[in-house]
């Protein structure tokens, strides 16, 4: 049996959510989700949203920073259309309940944030996605948005190049169903369990850009891969660092960075901006005083929060000193904080416009695992919440303008896509001998932090590549061992790392190709940005030869590019 | 270091314990532990997990019969850990064979039905949310609303619930009555009934004070010791007590 609704969003972080609510009056839209919609990652966002919302400052502004940050591959109409509607997001989400910060005066208060001339960034302490998810959530509740929850979505199904449902496994029972609907958003986050240092939730996976580039939507510009150069670092004891994000906001506040003479070095790679640099030039800042030799035994730096007072820390930096505290064992009001940079954020995804639209029919994508361009090359701190309250939006109403002219639901193709999956989940769970996939996943994330990090050269991608091939072949030979049918972890876990397989290619593959260093992809082999060759988007595609690599111009036309 | 799971492969009761030998280093969570389980010796082990760090709320579960966050639990810490908690069955029933100076026991959370394993089904704390209505109305206009920011700092506490289900799990009512709503759904409503920003306030605490509500509640202050996030519930709860709905 078939299940059918009129709009399927996969998905239930910020984007997701505020998509169905978009939609929700008018048509009868379902959420599938892999976790409860309050356990997405969204939740872990610490720093802020931007808005310009002073006087002082102008959407134009911001629009110039983000482009700036962006080293001039964001789309500049993309970035407009983000930055006129940031105010209205903020305030839409402070008029549902969000527990803003505030100004002695009652006002929105607003912190510094690298990259940006004005300090624009709202928040709320350093838990701001929290608090943004959870009254997202509320809202969804209050208009009776329909959730899937712990469902995992297998396939997107489409007949002649159009979306026309998916297919997904309940965790609960194991069993899988078919979906049947006119429109489909991916709203499924970013991929950060490609790499094993990252700041990301277990569960981002990149599920959704896998299984829209298996349905034959391109990816694009996934070579832009951004590291947050302040993660918690496990001590030179230590084998585990967990890499959980210190925001930003901490240097917003004044923290400095120190290596292991006990001396600030930021100001020799951003003379002007020091730790507020934008965070590649800060990443690759960190990771040079660690290379000649300036870094803690362990591999690892410090970020000094002592200086800002224990007032300041408890009432701006809570979340930070508790991560601190729990997960190193450090109270940042004594001691400062080890550090190191870590896998962040995907600029890169489902490759679409900025209306969410992907070049195949009725399937639309928004936030992380989207890229209407926005972030370009590096994004700026601030604004991905940002994205997903905006283009949430848009995406909504982009889809209610669509809807009329796309075609009725096929059901039959749905039923067999559906038995199709139960058979590959079949196979998957009767293999009795092979190896298991903890070891390939392990493989794959050495691969790609060693090889596919902050600083590339061609060796080391080629290397890669030839690497993820490898582990591909490797993973038609797998057993997942002794199970059951219910909450199936195991088969869950496969099921992604078959995702971040294919995802580590069209990373690996478009930082091969783009031969020159620009924003968070930074070549060795290519230290100069190379505005003649590739001030162009890459678009991958998927092809019975493999992965193919082709570019787009990026839209110009509300700044000059600037060296 | 020894792990003792309780097991429970077709939901329901727990049906046994498994016993396994994990290699500990440094700084490794209990939700690092269940994962070299998961991965290396039976994949049959099920728990639920997300973002690792303390913030979603997923893979709340009783470690050596303390409710906690596994993934904000370092497994070293575990024997210093104490909670005081007020004793109900859950707590007391100590499994044959389990000692805790050799090996490390872990259960469900208690007051849900287990699903599986360490999995338990969370839909009557879910929907607590939906039967008291804990969203703010919408007001019409464009502008950001006022807040001072004493006036935030009255309700930031019970803001920074991650939903996590502990609180509920860790209180001696909930055990035995089913139908009480729990701490954390009695925080929600007072966090927005303390909301100074918002009108019509009163409905948040008449929904608190219902029937199958705070009345329930008898200040054993268990949430309070187990909460990860210093929410306090039970303050909230007290205070719904005493306020009148006139």
């Amino acid at each position: 049996m078939v299940k059918e609704h009129d709009i399927l969003i996969i998905g239930a972080g910020l984007s997701g959510l505020r998509s169905a609510i978009e939609l929700v009056d008018d048509y009868d839209v379902a959420v599938l989700s892999k976790v409860h919609p309050l356990r997405s990652h969204s939740v872990a966002a610490q720093g802020g949203i931007n808005a310009a919302i002073r006087e002082e400052d102008s959407w134009r502004d911001h629009a110039y920073d983000t482009i700036k940050g962006s080293d001039f591959l964001a789309d500049h109409d993309t970035v407009e259309l983000l930055t006129k509607e940031a105010p209205r997001a903020v305030i839409e989400n402070e008029q549902w309940g969000t527990v803003f910060s505030r100004t002695e005066d009652g006002r929105l208060a607003q912190r510094p944030f690298g990259g940006q001339r004005y300090p624009r960034t709202c928040y709320a302490a350093d838990r701001t996605g929290h608090n943004l998810l959870h009254t997202t959530f509320e809202q969804a509740l209050r208009k009776g948005v329909k959730i899937y929850d712990e469902w995992f979505v297998t396939s997107i199904v489409t007949e002649r190049d159009r979306a026309i449902g998916l297919t997904a496994l309940q965790l609960a029972s194991g069993k899988v169903e078919g979906f049947a609907a006119r429109a489909l958003v991916v709203a499924t986050g970013g991929y950060g369990r490609v790499y094993k240092k990252s700041t990301n939730s277990i569960i981002n996976t990149g599920d959704g850009i896998a299984l829209a580039l298996r349905a034959g939507a391109s990816l694009k510009d996934m070579e832009f891969v951004q590291f947050h150069p302040t993660t918690l670092a496990g001590t030179s004891e230590s084998r585990y660092s967990s890499n959980i994000l210190i925001t930003e906001g901490a240097r917003g506040e004044g923290a400095y960075l120190i290596n292991s003479k006990g001396k600030r070095f930021m100001h020799k790679y951003a003379p002007e901006q020091k730790e507020l640099a934008e965070r590649d030039v800060v990443s690759r800042g960190i990771l040079t005083e660690i290379k000649e030799g300036r870094g803690l035994e362990g591999g690892f730096l410090h970020l000094d929060l002592t200086h800002l007072g224990a007032e300041k820390i408890k009432e701006r930096l809570p979340g930070i000193r508790e991560i601190a505290m729990t997960f190193a064992g450090i109270d940042p009001i004594e001691e400062p904080i080890p550090v190191e940079p870590a896998h962040h954020y995907s600029m890169g995804g489902i490759d679409c416009d900025r209306f969410g639209r992907s070049p195949l029919e009725g399937l639309y994508a928004v936030g992380e695992c989207s890229c209407m361009s926005v972030h370009g090359a590096n994004r700026l701190g601030g604004n991905s919440l940002l994205e997903t309250l905006v283009f949430g939006r848009i995406v909504g109403e982009t889809i209610a303008e669509d809807f009329d002219g796309l075609d009725d639901t096929k059901e039959d193709a749905v039923d067999d896509a559906a038995f199709e999956m139960r058979q590959k989940l079949q196979r998957l769970m009767l293999g009795e001998r092979g190896e298991p996939p903890a070891e390939i996943r392990d493989e794959l994330n050495e691969t790609m932090d060693e090889k596919v990090g902050v600083f590339r050269n061609g060796d080391d991608l080629e290397k890669a590549l030839s690497r993820i091939k490898e582990l591909k072949s490797r993973f038609n030979e797998i057993a997942l061992g002794d199970m059951d049918e219910r909450f199936n972890y195991t088969l869950i876990r496969t099921l992604e790392l078959e995702n971040l397989i294919d995802v580590a290619e069209a990373i690996t593959k478009g930082a091969l190709m783009r031969k020159e260093s620009r924003g968070a992809h930074y070549r060795e082999d290519f230290p100069e940005r190379d505005d003649e060759e590739y001030l162009q988007h890459s678009i991958i595609l998927r092809t019975d030869e493999g992965l193919e690599v082709d570019y787009r111009d990026v839209t110009l036309g509300l700044f000059e590019v600037e060296d | 270091m020894l792990f003792r799971i309780a097991r429970s492969r077709e939901g329901g009761e727990i049906t046994h314990y498994d016993v396994y030998k994990v290699e500990v280093s440094e700084g490794m969570t209990v939700l690092d532990a269940l994962f070299q389980i998961q991965d290396r010796m039976d994949p049959s082990l099920a728990f639920r997990y997300g973002c690792r760090g303390a913030v979603c709320g997923s893979c709340g579960m009783l470690v050596n019969k303390m409710p906690v966050l596994a993934c904000g639990t370092q497994v070293k810490e575990i024997r210093d850990l104490s909670m005081n908690l007020h004793d109900f069955p859950p707590l007391t029933d100590i499994p044959a064979g389990w000692d805790p100076e050799r090996s490390v026991l872990i259960e469900p959370l208690p007051n849900f039905p287990i699903l599986k394993d360490l999995v338990v089904d969370l839909s009557k704390f879910y929907d607590a949310l939906e039967e008291l209505k804990l969203w703010a109305e919408p007001q019409p206009g464009n502008e950001a609303r006022s807040q001072f920011p004493e006036d935030r700092k009255r309700i930031e506490r019970y803001v920074h619930c991650i939903m996590c289900a502990i609180c509920f799990g860790a209180c001696p009512v909930n055990h035995e009555k089913e139908e009480y709503v729990g701490p954390a759904a009695l925080a929600k409503a007072w966090r927005f009934y303390d909301d100074a920003r918002l009108t019509q306030r009163r409905r948040y605490l008449e929904a608190a004070k219902q029937e199958h509500g705070a009345p329930l509640c008898e200040l054993i202050m268990n949430c309070v010791r187990a909460c990860p996030k210093g929410v306090a519930p039970g303050g909230a709860i007290r205070k719904i007590k005493s306020e009148s709905i006139e």
